[in-house]
C-alpha cells in the first residue's frame, strides 16, 4: 500500500527532501549567496545521508532474524567517524555558517513532520481510513 | 565569574547532558521497539519505521547542541 507507515514511507520522505533542496538551490543562490545557499544545501545533502545510514543501521541492528554484525560493522564504521567528519569539515568552511547548515539539516525532519501531520488530517494512519474523514478533510 | 568562564564549563556540560538524555531517549525507544516486534514480528517493517524516525529526531537533537557548542566554542576566548 503505497500510504501505509511502513519504510517506504522514509524512502518517500528522503526523495522530497532532496526535491525540495534542488528546488531551493537556484532560488537560494539567487536571493541569499552562492555559499549561504550551497551551506544550505550541504546541510540537507548531509542530512539525508545521514538518515539514510541511521536507517539502514537500525534496520541491520534490530530485525527479528538476528544482527548482520558484518554489515552492522560497515555501516557504522561509515556513519560515525567518516559523515560526522565530513560534518565537521563542512562547518570548519569559513563560508559557511553552523546556522545554515543547521537549516539545511532540518529539512529533511521538517518533511518528515508535514508528511506525518498531513497522514493525520488526512486520516491516512489508520490501514483502512474511514470514506467520511477523508472527504471532509478534502 | 566572568561570562566566558561560566560559557567554557556550561557549554561541554550542556552538551554531556545531551548526549546522555539522547542516550536514554534511544535506549528506551528501542528497547520499547524489540519488545514490540518481539510481540508482534508480522508488524516489525512498520515498528522500524517509527523506531527509525525517532532515532533520528532524538540524533538531531544532539546534532543542534552540538552546533550550538561550535557556535559558542568561537566566543569563548574572543576579547
Amino acid at each position: 500500500m503505497r500510504n501505509s507507515l511502513g519504510l517506504d514511507f522514509l524512502n518517500r520522505t528522503l526523495k522530497t527532501t532532496g526535491l525540495l533542496l534542488l528546488i531551493f538551490l537556484p532560488f537560494g543562490i539567487y536571493y541569499l549567496g552562492v555559499y549561504p545557499a550551497l551551506a544550505v544545501f550541504s546541510g540537507g545533502v548531509w542530512g539525508i545521508v545521514n538518515f539514510i545510514f541511521l536507517a539502514a543501521l537500525i534496520r541491520v541492528a534490530f530485525r527479528p532474524e538476528g544482527v548482520d554484525r558484518r554489515r552492522l560493522l560497515g555501516l557504522a564504521l561509515v556513519k560515525f567517524p567518516m559523515l560526522y567528519g565530513a560534518a565537521y569539515c563542512l562547518l570548519t568552511i569559513p563560508e559557511f555558517t553552523p546556522p545554515q547548515f543547521l537549516i539545511g539539516f532540518s529539512v529533511a525532519l521538517a518533511v518528515m513532520v508535514l508528511k506525518v501531520f498531513g497522514r493525520l488530517l488526512l486520516g491516512l494512519h489508520d490501514e483502512n481510513p474511514e470514506p467520511k474523514r477523508l472527504e471532509r478533510a478534502l | 565569574m566572568e561570562y566566558q568562564t561560566m560559557l567554557a564549563w556550561a557549554a561541554p556540560i550542556a552538551v554531556g547532558l545531551a548526549a546522555i538524555g539522547s542516550g536514554l531517549g534511544i535506549g528506551r525507544a528501542v528497547g520499547s521497539a524489540m519488545e514490540a516486534i518481539g510481540r508482534q514480528p508480522e508488524a516489525a517493517a512498520k515498528i522500524q519505521t517509527a523506531m527509525i524516525i525517532g532515532a533520528a529526531f532524538i540524533e538531531a537533537l544532539t546534532i543542534y547542541v552540538f552546533i550550538v557548542f561550535i557556535m559558542l566554542n568561537g566566543k569563548i576566548g574572543a576579547h
